[in-house]
């Protein structure tokens, strides 16, 4: 067993902090299961371009507790949460009084019928980390919406690491009919750090979640995340997935139609540079029928970067009229900037309409002349047309000061991307 | 070159990959002129305008094409543009995600810093935009779509000049920007064109129909064939070359067996 195992399993067998009873129960469950495993190698196929080995050489760097203050989105007004190094900052009680139907409790303090009935229910067993996250997560929030209510406002969960770990669980339940936005932003220093965040959402009959997660960590950070979603019948998902690449980023993210009509529509974005790595890991089951998902996939790899997508879709026999799309788009800015994309369908049921594609490719040379033919710098052109490929996606977001702050974030990241690979 | 050249090309020669499209080219406009460019299919009329705006791909073996003092096969792509060529292309290019209004306020910006100026502010800018959108005849939601995105042929056309209004070119390229366009729209395009004369802005007109001329009067008409200019006259010739079209250039040819044999081994 790798040497970093020993260590999670260690600690997660010390875990002595103080948690309900039925988080210890589903927490000694994750621990047996995990003592059935050992750190993937690269022989395992979810994890084949990703150098795991590193876990049992990390060092963090010390994480930096001063003064980190949260900035606002301009212009949004949101309920935040906000988690530095794996520590709950916010007192929940300053939050003043909560819409009605809300509920935000912590990790720890969540009764068992909010929090035994999401835990582990949504996020599939098979994921490595989210068994490590199982055992480490040291704080969280449980969020219900009661039955009928509409949230209004947006709930964001700031999360900052500047070094040492950081384990955030975050369980999120919409009853029947509700509605909620939910914004995960995960932002750190460079500094080695090693991350593991999941949420999970159960989102049950007619219920609609607006969902994103801005993983924006860079440098030294090592990240494992994951989103994952239960859709009920007629409940609707609009996810949105932004990723930098950092010395080790993987996301995950499962879509398990567990009834019927539902409908999820998921985009995700990544922005590579320097020597960064970002793996995204989708996963859509549509086990029941008249479900659809759409799913949009671009990246823009630059310098040395290496981004993998795998995009499973898995249509169960009893599936019928599933409508199900995916599509990756790729942008290589340099010789050296690696892409591994992967389709991956099983369907099982004959009436279904599926459909994918995944593209490499450079930038169009017919627009950068076009914009060159302007009077507009190569250098400008090539920035507003790599924005461009993935502002189609984020005009999608409704909220527009959370994609106003998106766009500047993402401009700003790509004017940084090298398009030729830098010297050793 | 006189100093009353706005353009001069001379014996221009230029190829794309292995094929050499311009073979000798010559071409002198006088600042406010308009000249019309016809010719077959094939002549190279397009490859001009690629030619003298830089496009990748098209190599210039030999010959000069200097506007207004600066020789235009010196400078990048955007640099003769900021020197003040204009092509409205045939077949405007589709940017989705890229904002029609963002993109003309980076051009109108980057025309503007080379001239030491500062970049116009995003109100004025939407402004101006506004009312160019309307000469043009569209309406302003085609500032928030992305560049051409799902734009009809004529709304293509109309949009390369809304630019030529923004970027005030010294020299204007139009590369068939007739192509496709019922009367209305051509009427858009030539009162665009024409209230951009002002006794010093040139244009080429690249056209296949004498229809555009009835618009946009010519000073000269020029027939291009085989990469060089074979005839040239003045707006009577338009009419003459829709009479009779093209079939006498190949009959000159058959007439000229030496200079054939010559064009061929070239």
């Amino acid at each position: 067993m790798s040497h970093w195992l020993t260590q999670v399993l260690a600690r997660g067998s010390q875990q002595n902090q103080a948690t309900s009873p039925w988080l210890e129960t589903a927490r000694e469950e994750s621990l047996a299961a995990l003592h059935q495993r050992d750190l993937p190698t690269r022989k395992t196929e979810d994890w084949r371009y990703l150098p795991l080995g590193i876990l049992n050489r990390f060092e963090p760097a010390t994480a930096d507790t001063g003064a980190y203050q949260a900035e606002p989105l301009p212009g949004l007004e949101s309920l935040d949460l906000v988690f530095v190094n794996g520590v709950l900052l916010t007192a929940l009680e300053s939050l003043g009084p909560l819409e009605p139907g809300l509920t935000i409790t912590t990790l720890a303090d969540a009764p068992e019928a909010t929090g035994a009935a999401v835990f582990n229910q949504v996020k599939p067993q098979r994921h490595f980390f989210g068994l490590v996250n199982d055992l480490l997560a040291s704080t969280g929030v449980v969020i219900s919406v009661a039955e009928g209510c509409a949230i209004k406002t947006p709930i964001r969960l700031v999360h900052w690491q500047s070094g040492g770990e950081g384990h955030t669980r975050h369980l999120i339940h919409l009853a029947k009919n509700a509605e909620l936005c939910v914004i995960e932003q995960h932002q750190g220093s460079d500094s080695a750090s090693l991350n593991t965040s999941f949420s999970e959402y159960q989102i049950d009959e007619g219920a609609r979640l607006h969902q994103s997660r801005f993983a924006l960590q860079t440098g030294n950070a090592l990240n494992f995340g994951g989103c994952h979603f239960n859709l009920s019948d007629n409940s609707q998902l609009h996810s949105t997935l932004v990723g930098f690449g950092s010395q080790l980023a993987r996301l995950d993210t499962d879509i398990n139609h567990t009834g019927q009509h539902g409908h999820a529509l998921q985009n995700a974005i990544y922005l590579l540079g320097e020597k960064e790595l970002f793996d995204l890991h989708s996963n859509v089951e549509h086990a029941n029928p008249n479900g659809t998902s759409e799913q949009n996939v671009r990246g823009i790899v630059g310098d040395k970067g290496k981004a993998v997508f795998n995009g499973r879709i898995h249509i169960h026999r009893y599936a019928q009229k599933t409508l199900a799309e995916l599509n990756n788009r790729n942008l290589l800015l340099t010789r050296n900037a690696e892409v591994y994309t992967k389709p991956e369908l099983e369907i099982y049921a004959d009436d279904v309409r599926c459909a994918h594609g995944a593209t490499v490719a450079e930038l169009d040379s017919k627009a950068l002349y076009y914009m060159q033919s302007r009077g507009i710098s190569q250098a400008d052109a090539r920035i507003m047309l790599n924005f461009g490929f993935i502002n189609e996606l984020i005009e999608q977001i409704d909220m527009a000061p959370v994609a106003e702050w998106l766009q500047a974030a993402l401009k700003d990241r790509i004017s940084g991307l090298r398009h030729q690979a830098s010297e050793e | 070159m006189s100093n009353d050249t706005l353009l001069s090309v001379r014996d221009l020669k230029a190829r794309v990959e292995e094929k050499t499209i311009l073979k000798g080219l010559n071409l002198e406009i006088k600042p406010g002129e308009v000249h019309a460019i016809m010719g077959p299919n094939g002549a190279g009329k397009s490859t001009l305008g690629y030619v003298l705006s830089g496009r990748e791909g098209y190599e210039v073996e030999s010959g000069k094409a200097v506007l207004d003092g600066k020789d235009l096969i010196e400078l990048d792509i955007e640099e003769r543009a900021r020197a003040g060529l204009f092509l409205a292309f045939q077949y405007p290019v589709e940017i989705p995600g890229v904002s029609n209004l963002e993109f003309l306020k980076a051009a109108v910006d980057a025309h503007r810093a080379a001239n030491d100026q500062e970049p116009v502010s995003s109100k004025d800018f939407l402004k101006q935009a506004r009312e160019v959108c309307k000469q043009v005849n569209l309406p302003a939601e085609f500032l928030k779509r992305g560049v051409n995105e799902g734009f009809s042929g004529g709304e293509k056309k109309r949009n390369e000049i809304m630019q030529m209004l923004l970027l005030q070119p010294k020299l204007c390229i139009l590369d068939e920007s007739d192509s496709g366009l019922d009367i209305d729209a051509l009427k858009v395009v030539a009162d665009g064109v024409n209230s951009m004369r002002d006794g010093q802005r040139a244009f080429i007109v690249v056209t296949h129909y004498q229809r555009l001329l009835d618009y946009i009067k010519p000073d000269y008409v020029h027939v291009l064939s085989d990469g060089a200019i074979v005839k040239s006259g003045d707006a009577s010739l338009a009419l003459e070359l829709e009479a009779q079209g093209y079939a006498w250039l190949e009959e000159r040819k058959a007439q000229d067996p030496i200079e054939l044999h010559q064009e061929v081994n070239k």
